[in-house]
């Protein structure tokens, strides 16, 4: 069965504006899905549409075959939300925080305690899970909310900027976790995020979206399929041959756009063989960060033609 | 009610005992009401030379069936079964949107509510267990003010006047229809209140209100304007529940995340 189904999914909260545009995009269990987008492209508003907070102006969407809008306290049951606006509670502490959200899903006490202090440890807040959520800060809050969608073992987490107020290395290690959920239990992730260096780790599919509309989805190569699927190969040398197509970029540096590896050892020794000498060779298929810009780039010129 | 409903009405019971200054608010107002008020006017009755001209003429009105041998008495009846049962009109009212305001708009506040939603019970299922909570609360203060009110002016009475004055049959319909009723109707509206109001203060202050027309009762009482027979209190009541009934289901069909979160 597919985690997400959204079929031509459409949201116009007052009067014309299209928070969410005709969006329709599936998703696989244990895909970890990165859905990417400036603000206000209607990414919370797509959260929220597959949560049942707020039913659709059009189209439908289904979580692992539920209606979120008709039954959505069957689709909290299987999936954990982690969005800046869900809180708890500041006069009580962590582990208490995390133990009254386990009972809330119907988890016996003992066990709830059990796992909160698994997953206390896990996001290494064991050494304040006794102190009152007041004291925490944004980066522990985030943490302990993130352990707070966890406590029931959800079978799909929409994380909402989940580390948008980490230091690196607690991003890294958020990262890492969400990996693993993937891996080794089968979770499904819909992951907001404005932080494409650390997607691009993540993910292992990708949705981009711009004011509503989704430009994009599909896995990285797909994506790079739409711009350029090769390779970008930087060389630094003191002599670029002619009748090669370098484009010079600073100092020694010049690109060269290519299709397949196998095209670059002839290049080298051309150079070489023209009485260049070769520093460095960096061959790089497109990063996210530039498909993205691209993808979006394309828009705003297609918009600007309109 | 389910374990996940209880989960929640502990832990909003839990809410309320831990915030000191609701928790005063709490319990302040009811003993004022209801141990220094009579209190004051047991001892003045006491300590007062036998003047009760104005009394006199009062209680010639009143329907007291009892033959009273002693004014002293008469009007500590008065006072005990015919005024202070209005003061149980009132704590429950002011319980029960402490507890609602906290509650609700406070969850709201503090932005806990949406994480509360997120929760796998329906939005029905959450309301119920936060009414109830709050209706635990206003009952619990309700029957804790009572016996703590009948201790104290038994005692009073007695040290007084030599015997007791047990309170009439009027106090069951009070204590058991009339103030579960008001405080119905108070969380209610506060429920409703709570999708526009923004912060506890502003629908505390919609359901100070509701206190209004109990005033208008309280100084009829002293008046001797409306006398409130057992009757008039039986079906006082069933009105303040059936209004309280309607607007109950009435909140239920209207509400949504989208209208909570708003
Ligand atoms: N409750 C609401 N009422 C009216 N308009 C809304 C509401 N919530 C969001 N919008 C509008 O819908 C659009 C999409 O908002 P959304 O919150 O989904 O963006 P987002 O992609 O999450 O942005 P960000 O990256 O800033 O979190 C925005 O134009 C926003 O102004
Ligand atoms: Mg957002």
């Amino acid at each position: 069965m597919k985690a997400i189904v959204a079929e031509r999914l459409t949201k116009i909260y007052s009067g014309e504006k299209k928070a969410l545009d005709n969006a329709s995009f599936e998703l696989s269990q244990g895909e970890v899905f990165g859905f990417l987008g400036p603000n206000g492209a209607g990414k919370t508003t797509a959260v929220k549409l597959l949560n049942g907070m707020i039913s659709p102006s059009e189209g439908s969407c289904h979580v692992f075959g539920i209606d979120p809008s008709s039954s959505p306290e069957k689709v909290h049951a299987i999936s954990g939300v982690v969005t800046e606006h869900a809180q708890m509670y500041g006069n009580l502490t962590g582990q208490e925080n995390l133990v009254f959200y386990g009972t809330l899903f119907g988890i016996p006490k003992e066990e709830s305690l059990k796992r909160a202090l698994a997953l206390l440890e896990r996001l290494d807040l064991t050494v304040a899970k006794d102190k009152k959520l007041t004291t925490y800060s944004t980066g522990m809050r985030q943490r302990l909310s993130l352990a707070r969608a966890m406590i029931h073992t959800p079978k799909i987490l929409f994380l909402d900027e989940p580390t948008s107020g980490l230091d690196p290395e607690s991003a890294q290690s958020v990262n890492n976790m969400i990996k693993e959920l993937a891996s080794d239990k089968g979770t499904t992730v819909f992951l907001c995020t404005h932080q494409l260096r650390y997607a691009q780790e993540v993910c292992s599919s990708y949705g981009l979206i711009d004011d509503g509309t989704l430009l994009a989805v599909g896995s990285l190569d797909a994506l790079r399929c739409r711009i350029f699927s090769g390779l970008k190969v930087h060389i630094k040398s003191n002599r670029f041959p002619e009748g090669i197509s370098f484009r010079k970029t600073e100092g020694q540096w010049a690109e060269i756009n290519v299709q397949t590896e196998d095209e670059i050892p002839p290049i080298v020794k051309r150079i070489v063989d023209a009485g260049g000498n070769v520093y460095e060779v960096m061959a790089n298929r497109l990063s996210l960060e530039e498909i993205y810009f691209s993808l979006i780039e394309k828009r705003k010129e297609q918009k600007e033609v309109r | 009610m389910n374990t996940m409903q209880s989960a929640l009405i502990k832990k909003d019971l839990r809410g309320i005992t831990a915030n000191k200054q609701l928790l005063v608010a709490m319990i302040s107002v009811p003993i004022v009401l209801t141990v220094v008020v009579p209190s004051i006017f047991i001892m003045l009755i006491h300590f007062m030379p036998n003047d009760f001209s104005d009394f006199d003429a009062m209680l010639r009105m009143l329907p007291i069936d009892i033959q009273l041998d002693n004014m002293n008495t008469a009007i500590i009846s008065l006072l005990l079964n015919n005024i202070m049962p209005v003061f149980f009109i009132i704590i429950p009212i002011m319980a029960a949107s402490i507890m609602a305001a906290s509650s609700f708009v406070g969850e709201k506040e503090k932005r806990t509510l949406e994480t509360l939603l997120y929760c796998p019970l329906s939005l029905k299922q959450i309301f119920r267990a936060k009414i109830l909570s709050s209706f635990i609360m206003s009952e619990l203060v309700s029957i804790l003010s009572f016996t703590i009110m009948t201790l104290v002016t038994q005692i009073e009475i007695f040290l007084t006047t030599g015997s007791l004055l047990l309170p009439n049959i009027s106090w069951l319909v009070v204590l058991l229809l009339l103030s579960p009723a008001v405080s119905l109707i108070a969380i209610t509206l506060i429920v409703r209140g709570s999708a526009r109001a923004q912060t506890m203060e502003e629908s505390q202050q919609r359901s100070a209100l509701l206190v209004l027309p109990v005033i208008f009762l309280v100084a009829g009482q002293f008046m001797g304007i409306i006398l409130i027979n057992i009757w008039i209190l039986l079906g006082l009541g069933a009105l303040l529940a059936l209004i309280a009934w309607i607007l109950m289901n009435g909140s239920f069909q209207k509400i949504s995340y989208e209208s909570m979160l708003r």
